[in-house]
C-alpha cells in the first residue's frame, strides 16, 4: 500500500514549491510538483509601452531580477529588429555572468549543500587534520587550520547555546549522511566563507547596473552607461579596474572552492550517479552574444531527446527558428481555463483554481513542452548540449571534473553518468568555471573595443504600428527563460514568459508525461520515509525557484505594538 | 561608524505587498538622510538580505504582514519576536525570509543590535492592483514610526526643503477598484 508524503513547509510565506511523493517499499512510485501561488503577473503588461516592459518583468521574482529584465529588452529588440552596440552586449554579458555566479554559489553552499553536510557533526572535527585534506584538494589559501578553527567555534557556540538557530530542521543524523567530520567541517567553513564571494559578485553587478536588486542601465536597444574612461562618474577605468579586481576573486572561489567542494562530495557520494535522472529530453539556448546582431556566442545552444548526446540538434542563434516555432505551455493539469496546448505569442494566463487534484489541475505553474514533450533545463542541459558540440570551453571543465572525482575516490565518470541528481551539481559547477572563465575574457573584450574608441552605448528603437512579435531568451542560471511579445499599435498586446522552473516543475501534460521534477524522484530509495532527506536532495540539484514571490511576513511571534490607522 | 539600513520589502507588482517599496520612495523623496544611513527599495530578496544585514547596528524594515489584524493596522517587531521564527526546511531561494537571514547573520557574529520590522497588514494581492484605500491611509503613520526609530537610535534626518517627486513608477492606477485574488492571498 503506497503512503503519500507531502513536503509542503513554507506554511509562512506565500506561493512556493509543494512536492507529494507516493512511497512503497522505500522507494518513490509516485510524484506530484506542484505551485501554491498563482502567476499572472504577466496580464499586467498588456497596453503598457514595451520600452518599459522589463522595470515590470524584472520585479516578477526577487531572486532573478537581472535575467527577466534582459530576456525583456531581448524580446522587444527581436520584435524591432533592433542592433545592439557591441559595448551594450559586453556589459550586459558582465551583469548576466556575475549574476549567474552569484547564483550559483548560493545555491550550492546556502541552498542545497546542507543536504550532504552534516553540520552537527563538525564539533568532532580535528581543525589540523581538515586543514591538511584541503591542502591536497586545492591551492585555496583559506584553508588554514585557524580560519577552519572559527568555523568550528561557530557551530559550537550555536550548538552550546542549546538553540540551533539558523541550523534547526536539518536531517542532521540521518543515515544518508555520510562525510567525515573534517570534510563536513570544510564544507561549513566554505559555506560562510560563501556568503562573503556571492557578495562581491552582486557587487559587480551593482557597480554596471547602478543598483541591485533591479538593475537600472537597460534600454531597449542597449545600455544606459556613459562610458568615459578618465570619469569618476561615469564608467570609467576606476570602475573597469574595481570590476576586475571583484571577479578575479570570485573566479578564484569558484575555481579553487565551489567546484573541488562539488567534486569531493560526489566522490563520496557515488551512488548519486544513478539516482534522480527522469526527464532526459534537455534543452539550452545561446548566450552571451559577441556582436551586434547576435550571430556569434560564447555559450552553445540546442537539445537533446531521450539522452541521445550523439544526435544532439543545435540552435544557430538566441531566437532561433526552432525555438521560436516548438515552444508550447500546456495547462491541462494547471489552474488555468484551456484545453490545447499554446503558443505563448497566443499565451493565456486566465485562473481556473479547483483545489489539489491528484488526477486533474494540481499546480499553478504550467507545462512547457517542446514538440510536444517536457524538457529539463539547467547547467545539466547546458553542459550536455555543449558537450554533445564538441565545444571546448564545455569540454575543458567537464574533463577537469571527471579527473578531480578520479583522483579523490578513483570512480570514473562517464557522460552518461551526468543524467542523476549529481550530474546536476557537478554540471552546474562546470559552467559556473566556464563562466568565471568567460568573466575575465568578456572584461577585456569591453576594454579592448572601449579603447578603439567606440563609446556607443545604445541604439535608439522605432516602433512600428503594425503588429510584430518578439522573444527574447536568456541561458539564466536555473536553464533556458524565454518572454513572448506581441506589439501592435506602439502597445503590448501579449506577453509570456516561460520561465526555467516551470520547465521542470511543470505538471503532467496531455500525454500524462511528468515534467522533469516528478519525473526525477521515481524510484528514489528512501532511508527513513519520515525525513525524506533524499527527495530534497533531487529537487534541490534542479536549483528550484518558485512563484516569484509574494513575501509577506506571518507572524507567529509576539507583537511589541499595534497602531491604530483611523 | 554606525549604520542604519531602513529596507522596504515586497513586490511592487502584487498591490498591497508593495507597501514596503512605497514607503520608502517616498520616505526617498522628502527627507535625505547621512551617510550612515542607507534607505533602499529592496523587492522580495531571498539570501541577499544576509549581506545586507550583516554588520549594521540598526534596521528597520517596512513590508507586509498578515497578522490577522483589519487592512491597514501597522503592527511593530522587534529582534526577538523574528527570531522566534524557526526556519523550515529551506526548498527553493524564496524561503529563507527576514527570520532566517537575521539567524545566518547572528551565526556570522555580525547580527545588528537594533531590529524594527514595521508591518503594514495588507488587504489584497492582487497582481497589477495599486495599493488599497486602507494601507495608503496608514503610509504616512509608518513613515512617521521609521522616522521616530531613526530619532531615538540618535541618527539624523532632515526634511528636505523641496521635496523630489517620488518613483512610484509602478503606481498607475489602472486596476479595477474591487478585488478578486483568485488565489485567495
Amino acid at each position: 500500500m503506497a503512503k503519500r508524503i507531502t513536503i509542503d513547509p513554507i506554511t509562512r510565506i506565500e506561493g512556493h514549491l509543494r512536492i507529494d511523493v507516493e512511497v512503497e517499499n522505500n522507494a518513490v512510485s509516485n510524484a506530484w510538483a506542484s505551485c501554491t501561488m498563482w502567476r499572472g503577473i504577466e496580464k499586467i503588461l498588456r497596453g503598457r509601452d514595451p520600452r518599459d516592459a522589463w522595470l515590470f518583468t524584472q520585479r516578477f521574482c526577487g531572486v532573478c531580477t537581472t535575467v527577466h529584465a534582459m530576456a525583456s529588452v531581448r524580446a522587444v529588440e527581436d520584435a524591432l529588429k533592433l542592433e545592439v552596440p557591441l559595448n551594450a552586449q559586453y556589459i550586459r554579458n558582465l551583469i548576466l555572468i556575475a549574476h549567474a555566479l552569484h547564483d550559483h554559489i548560493v545555491h550550492f553552499y546556502h541552498l542545497s549543500a546542507l543536504d550532504w553536510v552534516d553540520v552537527m557533526q563538525i564539533p568532532k572535527a580535528d581543525p589540523a587534520a581538515a586543514s591538511k585534506l584541503a591542502e591536497t584538494l586545492s591551492p585555496w589559501t583559506r584553508n588554514s587550520r585557524n580560519e577552519l578553527k572559527a568555523a568550528q567555534d561557530r557551530v559550537n557556540a550555536v550548538a552550546a547555546s542549546g538553540q540551533l538557530g539558523i541550523f534547526t530542521n536539518g536531517y542532521w543524523g540521518h543515515p544518508a549522511m555520510r562525510l567525515s567530520p573534517e570534510v563536513n567541517l570544510l564544507a561549513f567553513s566554505h559555506y560562510v566563507q560563501a556568503l562573503e564571494y556571492q557578495r562581491k559578485a552582486l557587487q559587480v553587478v551593482g557597480i554596471l547596473g547602478s543598483k541591485t536588486p533591479h538593475i537600472q542601465n537597460l534600454t531597449v536597444g542597449g545600455v544606459a552607461n556613459a562610458i568615459d574612461l578618465d570619469s569618476q562618474s561615469a564608467l570609467g577605468m576606476a570602475q573597469l579596474e574595481m570590476i576586475r579586481e571583484l571577479l578575479s576573486q570570485v573566479v578564484r572561489f569558484v575555481q579553487q572552492v565551489y567546484f573541488v567542494d562539488v567534486c569531493a562530495v560526489a566522490a563520496m557520494y557515488p551512488e548519486w550517479f544513478k539516482i534522480g535522472s527522469g526527464v532526459r529530453n534537455y534543452l539550452a539556448v545561446p548566450d552571451l552574444p559577441l556582436d551586434s546582431h547576435g550571430s556569434a556566442y560564447d555559450l552553445p545552444g540546442g537539445y537533446i531527446r531521450n539522452g541521445d548526446i550523439a544526435g544532439a540538434k543545435s540552435f544557430q542563434t538566441a531566437s532561433d527558428p526552432v525555438f521560436r516555432q516548438s515552444v508550447s505551455e500546456d495547462v491541462i493539469h494547471a489552474y488555468y481555463q484551456g484545453e490545447k496546448p499554446l503558443h505563448p505569442w497566443v499565451g493565456e494566463t486566465e485562473p481556473e483554481f479547483t483545489g489539489w487534484n491528484a488526477d486533474g489541475k494540481y499546480s499553478w505553474v504550467k507545462g512547457p513542452r517542446f514538440n510536444g514533450e517536457p524538457m529539463q533545463v539547467g547547467p545539466l542541459a547546458q553542459v550536455l548540449v555543449g558537450y554533445a558540440q564538441g565545444h571546448a570551453l564545455t569540454r575543458k571543465y567537464a574533463n577537469l571534473a571527471i579527473e578531480k572525482v578520479a583522483a579523490i575516490s578513483k570512480i570514473q565518470v562517464t557522460p552518461d553518468m551526468l543524467h542523476s541528481t549529481l550530474g546536476r551539481h557537478a554540471a552546474r559547477a562546470i559552467r559556473a568555471c566556464m563562466l568565471a572563465e568567460l568573466a575575465e575574457k568578456h572584461w577585456q573584450l569591453l576594454v579592448d573595443n572601449i579603447s578603439k574608441g567606440d563609446y556607443t552605448v545604445h541604439n535608439q528603437p522605432v516602433l512600428p504600428t503594425h503588429e510584430v512579435q518578439g522573444v527574447g531568451t536568456h541561458e539564466a542560471p536555473r536553464g533556458t527563460l524565454s518572454h513572448w511579445v506581441v506589439i501592435e499599435d506602439e502597445k503590448i498586446k501579449n506577453y509570456q514568459a516561460v520561465v526555467p522552473s516551470t520547465w521542470n516543475a511543470s505538471p503532467r501534460d496531455q500525454a500524462g508525461a511528468h515534467g522533469p521534477y516528478e519525473a526525477s524522484l521515481l524510484h528514489t530509495p528512501l532511508a527513513r520515509p519520515e525525513e525524506p532527506l533524499e527527495v530534497l536532495r533531487t529537487v534541490h540539484s534542479f536549483d528550484p525557484c518558485m512563484a516569484c514571490a509574494c513575501h509577506a511576513f506571518d507572524p507567529s511571534g509576539r507583537k511589541i505594538g499595534v497602531v491604530k490607522v483611523l | 561608524m554606525k549604520t542604519a539600513l531602513i529596507a522596504g520589502i515586497g513586490n511592487v507588482l502584487l498591490g498591497d505587498d508593495g507597501v514596503g517599496p512605497y514607503v520608502i520612495r517616498l520616505l526617498e523623496s522628502q527627507y535625505s538622510f547621512r551617510e550612515n544611513v542607507e534607505i533602499v527599495d529592496l523587492g522580495t530578496p531571498a539570501l541577499d538580505l544576509t549581506h545586507q544585514i550583516a554588520g549594521r547596528h540598526a534596521l528597520i524594515f517596512v513590508d507586509s504582514v498578515a497578522s490577522g489584524d483589519p487592512p491597514g493596522t501597522i503592527v511593530l517587531f522587534q529582534k526577538a519576536d523574528m527570531l522566534r521564527e524557526m526556519p523550515a526546511q529551506r526548498v527553493d531561494p524564496h524561503s529563507p525570509a527576514l527570520s532566517e537571514c537575521l539567524l545566518t547573520a547572528e551565526m556570522l557574529g555580525a547580527g545588528p543590535e537594533h531590529v524594527l520590522l514595521v508591518g503594514v497588514v495588507g488587504e489584497c494581492y492582487e497582481p497589477g492592483r495599486e495599493l488599497s484605500a486602507a494601507v495608503r491611509r496608514s503610509v504616512e503613520p509608518a513613515m512617521a514610526t521609521i522616522l521616530q526609530e531613526l530619532d531615538r537610535l540618535g541618527f539624523e534626518v532632515e526634511k528636505r526643503p523641496f521635496p523630489v517627486e517620488p518613483s512610484i513608477w509602478w503606481d498607475t492606477q489602472r486596476s479595477d477598484p474591487k478585488c478578486s485574488c483568485p488565489s485567495g492571498t
